[in-house]
């Protein structure tokens, strides 16, 4: 049975390969050519890629009788599926144009980092140390899922509003935008949007952090114990918090705080992958 | 001489209510802590952090989180978030609790606004029907020909950045709390054995609790898969002799007594040996690769396990005998269980069976519960801030031939969202006074 489940567990991871990359794609063809049902082509296949991921993330926990959150190939899967599904969340409920061409480049790369980076043997579901086992390490990847699928969104918007406000600057606020850009929504939008993505994340990262912190406690007995990885999701929660005080400060509204949200998710990259590849450290589980 | 020291005082809590003042702070935070993760850290990486240069070392950035200058960075934002809150909290008192219905048209916000006329009964109806509907709490006030209100939502939402910035000081106090007192310490320790807290390699703090630990079992449990379970270790707290308290605890379910609290950390093999020196026998455990000695009682001989099979059904061990100082072993040899071993003429040695050893993490934090309270008042002030952000909208209805009534909104951190709450909000009350006038 489990040799029926990991050849579905790698059907779906080629889905999502190709469906995340065709999202992108297509988004990018909407610049040129503005069709409304290349838009839709393009969300349609996020949402193919999303159903592909949450197969993937379900096998994945059956053959493992576990919660898939405990190596570098299940957190991407993980961290993935939070991006595009809430990705999807915002595009049906905000209905933002383009946005797509700045989100699903990131879970493709992701995808594509696994494939180049990862042999067979470091995505098998391994058995995991006792001291992985623990509520709290579900409920802290669960909420690291959610706040770096919704940073990503806001490195997106953030991206956006740089170029849309540059444009606006050019040629006024009124002015018809003709050019690649034409569809974005005006930069105010853009901003506050990414302000109210921000302010459902920032919640979220600091419950990670603070459930991460109960379970080290009860694991190790030191609920802090500035090891790279703790000390950069560190950073990244003082870079949002930073964001979102520019937003109330004069003269560092709209470019300015743009510039730390697309800082922000840099950071969060950096705290995932920049950590275990450059910088020793202790936490090597994922 | 009394107006400058005013000034300078002024100034330097202008310095500390500023935004900018805990932006640059904060950034400041930021950067240091990454430069410490760039350079290896004692509490770490101590091999690492001997070959830092000398100078770095000096201004303490191989151990870097714990400096007194770090510290005093922390100090300084906590300082600059309590001078922040104290000048911000009669504001949101006021406003949460003493909020003021407008007494002219230019004191309703100006950037959202609009005018709706009609009958003057009809409209305070709408209004009032309208903004109840939705979950505001009005309070009105009617003076001769005016008629005002200021209605509000969710307005426990003012709280959340203050309440936030209170957790950030009680975490920073509580961090500090358990770095300047409790302990931290470790002991590995066989089955059957009795130690005094007191005698544990402590790597932090000092211990002044005078219990005994007892180990009254340790096991590693492994799964019918073939994975590890968990380590597991039946322990008893001493107090003078007596038991007073028994726990099992395993990785992730620690067990505290009296403030200090064991974790299960390592686990390694043993063996139970008894050593006959001239007749007279001793029963001592051993662990493995040599993580401990036992010194035969009236000779000067060391025993040591160098290795075991620890297979239940035919366990095999290799031991080692040291003499004196010497470096070399004077004997070492290998039994199964049972088998008695001479050493030399006085001295032979007997396997009786496999032990276990466990380690334990043993730690006191007094600071920790505040850590905890201020995670939890984090956590209140972000919710209030960000999923329970408050609305307000005001209003004057001026009474004359035609009435009509001014209102507008507080366009808050969404000006677009409470645009469109407002836009929804004024539609309802239109629809409700075009079905009124329908009906009447
Ligand atoms: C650890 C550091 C800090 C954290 C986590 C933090 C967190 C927050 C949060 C979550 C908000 C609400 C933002 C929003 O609703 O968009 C806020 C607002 C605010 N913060 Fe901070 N803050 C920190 C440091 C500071 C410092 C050092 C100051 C200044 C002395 C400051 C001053 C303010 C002010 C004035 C507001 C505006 C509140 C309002 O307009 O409703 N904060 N802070």
């Amino acid at each position: 049975m489990n040799v029926t489940l990991n050849n579905i567990e790698v059907m779906m991871f080629y889905i999502m390969v190709a469906a995340y990359f065709l999202s992108a794609a297509i988004s990018w063809l909407t610049l040129v050519v503005k069709k409304e049902w290349l838009e839709h082509l393009a969300t349609g296949m996020a949402f193919i890629g999303l159903v592909g991921n949450t197969v993937a993330i379900v096998v994945r926990t059956i053959i493992s009788q576990r919660p898939p959150l405990s190596n570098g190939y299940e957190f991407i899967l993980t961290f993935c599926w939070g991006i595009v599904a809430i990705y999807l969340f915002a595009q049906l409920r905000y209905k933002v144009r383009n946005l797509a061409n700045f989100v699903m480049p990131i879970p493709f790369l992701l995808l594509v980092f696994i494939i180049m980076t990862m042999g067979p043997d470091e995505r098998v579901a391994a058995a995991i140390p006792p001291a992985l086992k623990s509520y709290w390490l579900t409920f802290h990847v669960l909420t690291a899922m959610l706040s770096y699928g919704a940073f990503a969104i806001s490195f997106g918007l953030g991206l956006m509003y740089l170029i849309k406000a540059k444009k606006e600057e050019k040629f006024g606020v009124e002015s018809v935008d003709k050019g690649w850009t034409s569809r974005f929504p005006a930069s105010q939008v853009l901003d506050e949007l990414s302000y109210k993505i921000i302010g459902f994340a920032f919640p979220m990262l600091t419950l990670c952090i603070i459930t991460g912190a109960i379970w080290a406690n009860y694991a190790w007995g030191t609920y802090w114990s500035w090891d790279p990885k703790e000390t950069w999701s560190l950073i990244t929660w003082i870079i949002y918090a930073a964001y979102l005080h520019a937003r109330l400060m004069y003269g560092w509204k709209g470019k300015r705080a743009a510039w730390l949200g697309v800082i922000g998710f840099i950071a969060v990259l950096f705290t995932f992958f920049g950590v275990n590849y450059f910088l020793p450290g202790l936490h090597s589980y994922a | 001489m009394s107006r400058q020291t005013e000034s300078i005082m002024d100034k330097v809590w202008n310095i500390f209510s500023s935004m900018k003042t805990g932006l640059v702070l904060l950034g400041v935070i930021a950067v240091v802590s990454g430069i410490g993760t760039l350079i290896p850290q004692e509490a770490l990486d101590p091999g690492g952090a001997k070959s830092v240069n000398s100078l770095w070392k000096m201004l303490g950035f191989t151990h870097l989180y714990s400096t007194s200058w770090f510290r005093l960075i922390l100090g300084l934002l906590s300082i600059n978030l309590l001078v922040c809150s104290i000048q911000r909290f009669n504001g949101i008192y006021r406003k949460t609790f003493k909020p003021q219905p407008p007494q002219s048209a230019s004191s309703i916000p100006s950037k959202i606004q609009t005018r709706i006329s009609g009958n003057d009964k009809k409209l305070r109806e709408a209004v009032s029907e309208v903004l109840k509907h939705k979950g505001y709490q009005l309070k009105i006030n009617e003076q001769e020909g005016r008629w005002s209100f200021i209605a509000q939502k969710h307005k426990w939402g003012n709280w959340g950045s203050l309440i936030t910035h209170i957790a950030f000081i009680v975490l920073v106090v509580g961090a500090l709390v358990g770095s300047m007192t409790g302990f931290k310490g470790f002991f590995m320790a066989g089955e059957g054995e009795t130690l005094p807290i007191q005698q544990i390699k402590v790597s932090k703090g000092n211990v002044a609790e005078n219990f005994y630990v007892k180990i009254n079992s340790a096991e590693d449990r492994v799964l019918a898969n073939g994975e590890r379970d968990n380590w597991y270790t039946d322990l008893s707290i001493l107090e003078s002799g007596q038991e007073v308290a028994r726990q099992t605890i395993s990785v992730n379910h620690p067990f505290s007594y009296q403030g200090v609290t064991f974790y299960q950390s390592s686990f390694a093999q043993g063996g139970k040996f008894t050593v006959n020196v001239n007749g007279q026998k001793v029963p001592f455990i051993l662990q493995n690769k040599g993580g401990n000695y036992f010194q035969a009682p009236g000779t000067d001989l060391y025993f040591i396990l160098a290795a075991v099979k620890a297979d239940p059904k035919a366990p095999i061990v290799l031991y080692q005998v040291y003499q004196g100082n010497s470096s070399q072993p004077l004997a070492m040899g290998q039994m199964n269980l049972g088998e008695v071993n001479k050493i030399n003429d006085t001295v032979s040695l007997t396997f009786d069976g496999l032990s276990s050893f466990t380690g334990l993490q043993v730690k006191k934090d007094p600071g920790v519960n505040l850590v905890w309270l201020g995670c939890a008042l984090l956590m209140i002030g972000l919710v209030l801030s960000f999923y329970w952000r408050p609305h307000t909208i005001s209003g004057i209805l001026e009474m004359q031939e035609e009435s009509y009534l001014h209102m507008g909104a507080i366009r808050g951190k969404l000006a677009v969202g409470t645009q469109e709450e407002f836009n929804q909000i004024v539609a309802d009350i239109k629809k409700r006074l075009a079905s009124d006038s329908v009906r009447s």
